[in-house]
């Protein structure tokens, strides 16, 4: 495939991937299959660039001292066992399986986000013993609302395990899985949504290499497609974040809605003709 | 409630921490950015040299570990080539988590003295390790 498409898709895919906050890979792997790549190809190239974008953004995150360190060493040790499990079942499958895994995903995602309400973050009332033992708390200074933000942490023996699939998930799919663990954290563990955001980009980075090394493994990880791909969509979401504190929220997530509703039918659609 | 000594451990605790964020956010932010450079300079140096901006190279079996033992043999012996900036970009982007877990673990073990953390981040670096001399 020519190097200026790569590029091109890439930069979109980054740019509409920080807009929605769902990551680049969502957008990239259908458009690269459109384009003729093997799903398996495109899966292991793009997976490679997860760790790109997710480290750029955790960098700033961290710094700012909102992500939770604790919650997200605790919960990588359940997503990098999953990735790896993930990555093996994707070089053991067809490719009509994949695009109907693809498929699925992408619409419980869509229902997911379509499902979501506006509701304000509780903070957990009664802190359970493991959580407590795992010293899940934290605090971080929140910026629009002017005060210093206390939470604790809940729920981990039910949250750890959950995880291993957000992590088979990114790692069979070559996406970061950032809708899937935020919703963990959110509704699972009752994390405020800014520390359940930044701290499942800071676990995406290590999830993803624990998937790109099963990939490298397989001689899969193509250095001059992996190149244009990374750097577009390093540029893509550098792009999209700054657009994002223009654009309204609301007409952001109905373009996003609309994306992922179309996206997830049509590989529903190419993995069920395949496999016929 | 709290008493000076108390404030003075709570206020101690929470420098380190900020210590240590603050070097996790560069070790991602150094990591990514240093990667991303060695792609834009081979990109642009092969293009120089053959016209071409995509650089058609495939890269055979073999895990990161032997992925950059072999980058820095031919970084050693022979003439420095395009392909070799890319594949060192890449190799850098993957040592990205991996120095971050690194530097977690490290800081959790000596700094903090927290072995619960020191043993769970121990085993995420054990499992990452074991990915990366897969075969």
């Amino acid at each position: 495939m020519a190097f200026e498409w790569l590029f091109l898709i890439s930069i979109a895919a980054g740019f509409v991937g920080a807009m929605s906050g769902m990551g680049g890979g969502v957008v990239l792997i259908p458009a690269l299959t459109l384009l003729g790549m093997n799903i398996k190809q495109a899966i292991a190239i793009s997976i490679v660039s997860v760790i790109a974008t997710s480290s750029g953004s955790a960098s700033a995150y961290v710094r700012d001292r909102i992500t939770n360190l604790k919650v997200g060493m605790f919960l990588e040790i359940f997503t990098i066992l999953g990735a790896i499990a993930g990555a093996a079942i994707t070089l053991a499958s067809g490719q009509s399986v994949l695009f109907i895994a693809f498929g699925a995903v992408l619409l419980g995602s869509w229902l997911a986000l379509f499902l979501q309400r506006k509701e304000q973050w509780r903070p957990v009332a009664r802190q359970d013993a493991v959580s407590r033992w795992l010293e899940l708390e934290g605090a971080y200074y929140d910026q629009p609302a002017g005060k210093t933000i206390v939470y604790r942490g809940a729920r981990a023996y039910v949250g750890g395990p959950l995880m291993f699939g957000a992590g088979l998930i990114a790692g069979l799919l070559g996406i970061g899985a950032g809708a899937l663990k935020v919703l963990i954290h959110d509704l699972v563990m009752g994390l405020p949504p800014k520390v359940s955001t930044t701290t499942s980009n800071l676990i995406i980075g290590v999830t993803a290499l624990a998937g790109t090394s099963v990939y490298l493994a397989a001689g899969m990880i193509d250095p001059g497609l992996v190149a244009p791909v990374m750097l577009g969509i390093l540029l893509g979401a550098y792009l999209g974040t700054k657009l994002l504190v223009r654009l309204s929220n609301m007409a952001v997530r109905q373009i996003f809605l609309v994306v992922l509703l179309v996206l997830g039918i049509e590989m529903l659609v190419r993995g069920v003709r395949g496999a016929l | 409630m709290n008493g000076p000594a108390e404030d003075l451990t709570v206020r101690d605790a929470r420098a380190k921490e900020a210590m240590m964020e603050g070097f996790i956010g560069y070790v991602l932010l150094a990591g990514v950015a240093v990667s991303a450079v060695l792609v834009i300079v081979g990109l642009a140096w092969h293009w120089v040299r053959t016209g071409h901006l995509g650089a058609d190279y495939t890269i055979p079996r073999m895990n990161l570990f032997e992925f950059i033992v072999a980058d820095v043999r031919q970084v050693v012996s022979g003439p420095f080539r395009p392909r070799l900036l890319i594949s060192l970009g890449i190799a850098a982007l993957m040592l990205t988590p991996y120095v971050r877990v690194l530097a977690s673990m490290i800081f959790f073990a000596l700094v903090e003295r927290n072995w619960k953390y020191s043993l769970f981040t121990g085993f995420v670096l054990a499992v990452l390790t074991y990915s990366l001399f897969l075969r």
